[in-house]
């Protein structure tokens, strides 16, 4: 046996393989990662798969490539960070193989500043580089005239901003294949487009909440005593208003944008994590492990993130898909009472809102599918949560 | 008992002015004030009259002070309850608040009482018949209803329920139908619970699936405890069992997820009222912040803190009342 | 009934759970008795199937995963495992009690000790609420708790462990059984309170004539207290004597093996002696003798590696399961084995 294959057998399984072999035991897990795969690729190639703008099109013999030429820098960057990601998931079951334990996480550290700083590098210069173009011909009245000819165009031929006041709230039909909403724009390709919103808000608001949360209850579980009254206290008073009221609260008087939106549920949603991190760190405070590393004289910051907190963690990765779920219930629930991102920026609440139109008909269409969108991923996202939860603690419960 | 009341309520105060400086420091951090907002647009055509009124209202509202005795002056006015007017009503916030609240705590409790009326025979039924067809179908649906949105739910219902397109049963607006005020007593208070109907079911659905979620998974639990096994033991019969020794361990834990209901209801309270036009708290919320009345805003997450406390604070005495282990002497 | 009689017959039982992985038999063929007024020790390592033994005829074997699949228990000239549920239910704590190995979990944390302690004697008893409570005390009493009314009033998370296996004790002989079994009674307890609660046990059974039947590991005890010995070896019994014979003389290389392995006073020695591997799990049992792999006459032996011995009487009051236990094995199964095998380690005794 040659040296790589020795050291294969003796390396055994990490504590994140054998959570994730005991997740991936269940098929309804095995669904749902896909559903949330094939979301991230509907969100990613969003301008791909919906778009008024053709792949090509040849206007007096030459070739143009309207969609290339109009992808947004924005774009640029969800494709730059796409591909990374792909890389680092490539780079870490290659890590897996040829790496050794002991160093493996720092390879791997290394890979994802590495990587981070190729995406930062390469985000900044596209945002020089690449103005935004508004480009309004209208491509299809191009090929309906006769001037355009050999178009192709994308899956779903319509712009999410692109307003049709002639074919407002059109049910479902051959044209619009969901329909369309009140100012006419095309029911799919919202859909679609606001996957990116929905997605992101979800990622960067747990985020938030997560590092906020790890932080306080990390300081609070660690040091006890009078740190941990006074911090308690101030959790409680997070705690204390009803989230939403808060959110609302705070909604009322800042301006709204979609960023806004990320921190203000980030900034509200933390006491959570929070309170898992500080009852982990208090069990692991007085652990050997622990101490020794104190005898050593290490940093606090070393002690708390590098040997604490992995061991910490289970509870707040549970947390973050239930979180992520919530946060997407709570944009939808903005964006429905008119609270959230503001038209034409596609968000599946906001188009919910359009169910009941301004003269009491139902327009079911706008109401069924925007919903089942929500309702799709939000259950996703919960059963991962759930099914993570068995994935781990039973796990404990074995060992011990 | 009543000692550890008191010193419940004593810890509660902290908390409290906490929510107060927390709802002034939102008001005064946001960019803007009142007061250009209030003279708008208009307000900057003429430069020094502009300029002259803006100091007088700036006097007159108290903006001209120093942070700390805006919030001393605010907290004291608070405290008796004056809340200031609202922008949009023209009347004192407190009365506004006066009319809507009631309406909230009662669908709020209506729901609680559906909610655990429900969840915990449900619970306890799926509990014992695990693994059985009834356990796994009512987990799965359990689980789909808990992540349905309520805005969908609202929605829907009323779509499909309440108007002309499909079935017309229920009324999607308001609280009492136009005439109600004509009628006698009984047919006045089938009225209005039919127009409660929607509402109370999008409050309760999600509410019942987690309950009877922990309900289910705290009888596991405890069916397989130690102690169970010796009940058995002593020749008790199957239903003694269940309830005597095992359920009546797992209500402690149900009673301290009313701390997670309660916010959460408050909180949902602002989507379905908007949804079916309850005149409560939450659409007073909803209409605040989109006309941005702040004095009602800050107003409503005052009392929704507030509100939230007294249901923490009562969830915590009954809980301390069903565990013997929890004595009243330690501190929570 | 006469002091001798038997009180209670096990015959053959056996007890298989369904687990995801396969079927485990925890129990096979497992059969021995009682007699009335005597405590019965039955030995073994974790695992070897003595706990579910006891369940098993107390009928509280959970149904989904485990099930009796064979054999007759027979207490009081009654098969058990033809009652039905309530007539079992009526035997449970009034004429068999058992008490268990960790009372903190074993009493419900939300009612008060006396409480519980009335519960059977209001069930089975037929009393008042009143006198109930009134018999409660006395047994607190009666096992030595001081303060007794005090005590009866108070939660079990308000006692130490010692006290609280106290009133398991009182619980279970609230009602006067016949039968007591006691599954590891002390394992959890200091040392110095396990003398004292096995003093009350034997106190107990002298006060009421009842017979104990005691699962334990730990062999000191069963020295001490025991009058009859079984011992037990993954899912099945290997040696039953009295315990006088069996530490005098153990037939089955596992008891010598467990009692070469007792640290003793007086004997100098560099190391502790130990019986070499590990006890098999149920889903993988060995072929043949439970016990061959680890055994030092049967390992490689081959009839050892792939017929079973069963438990048969090889004297007066003892019985073995070993081809090589003195008198076990009959002169047609020597001459069946020489001339399967060849040579064969130990002669038979005559006759």
């Amino acid at each position: 046996m040659n040296k790589q294959q020795e050291s294969k057998v003796s390396w055994g399984v990490s504590y994140g393989e054998m959570v994730f072999r005991e997740f991936v035991k269940g098929w309804l897990n095995v669904v749902c990662m896909v559903l949330i795969a094939f979301l991230f690729a509907v969100a990613i190639l969003a301008p791909f798969l919906a778009n008024d703008k053709p792949f090509v099109i040849r206007i007096d013999g030459r070739l143009y490539f309207p969609l290339f030429q109009d992808l947004r820098p924005n774009d640029y960057c969800v494709f730059l960070a796409a591909i990374i990601a792909g890389v680092q998931l490539f780079l870490v079951r290659r890590n897996r193989r040829r790496v050794e334990p002991s160093i493996r996480s720092a390879v791997l550290w290394r890979q994802i500043w590495v990587n981070t700083g190729i995406l930062l590098a390469g985000v900044i210069l596209l945002l020089i580089f690449i103005p935004r173009r508004l480009d309004a011909t209208d491509y299809k009245a191009m090929v309906a005239s006769g001037k355009g000819s050999g178009a192709i165009f994308a899956p779903v031929p319509y712009g999410y901003a692109r307003t049709d006041l002639k074919m407002r709230e059109q049910p479902p039909g051959r044209e619009h294949w969901l329909g369309t909403d009140d100012v006419g724009s095309d029911v799919l390709c919202r859909l679609i487009h606001g996957s990116r919103i929905s997605l992101s808000v979800g990622f960067v608001a747990v985020g938030i909440s997560s590092i906020i949360g790890i932080a306080i209850g990390a300081i609070l579980g660690y040091f006890g005593g009078r740190v941990d009254f006074v911090g308690m206290r101030i959790v409680e008073i997070m705690m204390a208003i009803p989230t939403f009221f808060l959110i609302i609260t705070i909604v009322a008087f800042f301006p709204r944008s979609l960023l806004n939106i990320m921190i203000i549920i980030g900034i509200t949603s933390w006491t959570d994590d929070a309170r898992f991190i500080r009852a982990e760190f208090f069990k692991l405070r007085n652990q050997d492990f622990v101490q020794a590393a104190v005898s050593l004289g290490l940093p606090l910051r070393s002690i708390l993130f590098r040997h604490m907190l992995p061991n910490g963690i289970a509870p707040v990765l549970v947390n973050a898909s239930f979180g992520i779920a919530g946060a997407i219930f709570i944009e939808a629930a903005l964006s429905f009472l008119g609270f959230g991102v503001a038209p034409p920026a596609p968000s599946w609440g906001q188009m919910l809102s359009l169910g009941v139109s301004t003269t009491g008909r139902f327009l079911w269409w706008l109401t069924l599918f925007p919903g089942l969108a929500i309702f799709f991923t939000v259950l996703a996202y919960n059963l991962v949560g759930e099914a993570l939860r068995d994935a781990i603690d039973p796990r404990l419960r074995k060992a011990a | 008992m009543t000692t550890y009341i008191v010193r419940r309520l004593l810890l509660m105060i902290p908390t409290l002015l906490g929510i107060t400086i927390m709802v002034f420091a939102i008001s005064r951090i946001a960019p803007g004030d009142p007061v250009s907002l209030s003279m708008g647009p208009g307000g900057q055509l003429d430069a020094a009259r502009a300029a002259d009124v803006r100091k007088a209202r700036m006097a007159l509202y108290g903006l001209d002070k120093p942070i700390p005795v805006q919030y001393a002056k605010w907290l004291g006015r608070v405290a008796r309850l004056d809340f200031g007017d609202s922008i949009k009503h023209h009347r004192p916030v407190i009365d506004i608040i006066k009319e809507r609240l009631p309406i909230t705590i009662t669908l709020n409790l209506i729901a609680f009482v559906l909610i655990y009326t429900i969840s915990l025979p449900l619970g306890v039924l799926v509990a014992v018949k695990h693994k059985q067809f009834l356990d796994r179908a009512s987990s799965v649906l359990l689980f789909m209803l808990w992540s349905l949105p309520s805005m969908w739910v609202g929605q829907m219902l009323i779509g499909y329920f309440c108007g002309p397109t499909f079935k017309n049963w229920f009324p999607p607006a308001g609280l009492s139908s136009n005439y109600a005020e004509q009628l006698p007593f009984f047919p006045w208070l089938a009225d209005r619970l039919w127009h409660l109907v929607l509402p109370v079911t999008c409050f309760t659905y999600s509410g019942f699936a987690y309950l009877t979620k922990q309900v289910r998974a705290g009888m596991l639990d405890n069916l397989r405890a130690d102690y169970v096994r010796t009940a058995r033991a002593k020749g008790l019969s199957n239903w003694v069992v269940i309830f005597r020794h095992a359920f009546r361990n797992s209500v402690i834990p149900v009673i301290t997820i009313m701390a997670t209901l309660l916010p959460a209801m408050l909180g949902g309270s602002v989507i379905i009222e908007s949804i079916f036009s309850v005149p409560g708290m939450g659409l007073l919320a909803f209409e605040a912040v989109t006309t941005r009345d702040y004095n009602v805003v800050m107003a409503v997450a005052t009392i929704g803190g507030v509100l939230n406390l007294i249901g923490l604070l009562l969830g915590d005495i009954a809980y301390a009342i069903a565990d013997p282990r929890i004595s009243f002497e330690s501190s929570v | 009934m006469s002091r001798d009689s038997v009180l209670l017959s096990v015959q053959g039982l056996s007890v298989s759970f369904s687990m995801e992985d396969g079927i485990a038999k925890a129990v096979q063929d497992v059969s021995f008795s009682m007699k009335k007024g005597r405590t019965f020790a039955l030995v073994g390592e974790s695992g070897c199937g003595k706990s579910v033994t006891a369940l098993s005829i107390m009928r509280l074997i959970p149904d989904p995963p485990g099930k009796i699949v064979a054999g007759g228990i027979t207490f009081d000239g009654r098969n058990l495992l033809e009652l039905s549920e309530r007539r079992m239910r009526s035997i449970r704590g009034n004429k068999i009690a058992m008490i268990f190995q960790e009372p903190m979990t074993c009493l419900n944390p939300v009612y008060t000790v006396g409480n519980q302690i009335a519960e059977a004697i209001e069930l089975h008893q037929r009393k008042s609420a009143r006198e109930a409570w009134a018999d409660a005390v006395s047994m607190l009493h009666k096992v030595g708790i001081p303060d007794p009314q005090q005590r009866a009033t108070e939660y079990p998370h308000q006692m130490s462990g010692g006290m609280r296996q106290r009133v398991m004790i009182a619980m279970a002989v609230s009602c006067e059984p016949q039968l007591l079994i006691a599954d590891e009674p002390t394992t959890a307890l200091d040392v110095t309170i396990q003398a004292q609660i096995l003093d009350l046990l034997d106190r107990l059974q002298e006060q009421n004539g009842m017979s104990i039947l005691l699962i334990t590991h730990d062999l000191g005890i069963v020295a001490e207290r025991a009058s009859d010995v079984a011992v037990m070896y993954a899912s099945r019994i290997v040696e039953v004597a009295d315990s006088r014979s069996l530490f005098a003389e153990p037939l089955h290389p596992y008891t010598q093996g467990l009692l070469k392995s007792l640290p003793r006073l007086g004997v100098s020695a560099r190391r502790l002696r130990t019986i070499p591997g590990v006890v098999p799990e149920p889903l993988h049992f060995p072929n043949g003798c439970k016990f061959h792999p680890r055994c030092p006459i049967g390992c490689g032996d081959k009839r050892c590696q792939s017929v079973e011995p069963e438990l048969r009487d090889v004297r007066a009051g003892r019985r073995a399961a070993c081809w090589y236990a003195e008198g076990y094995e009959t002169i047609e199964e020597h001459k069946d084995y020489e001339s399967k095998y060849g040579e064969h380690k130990r002669v038979p005794a005559e006759g």
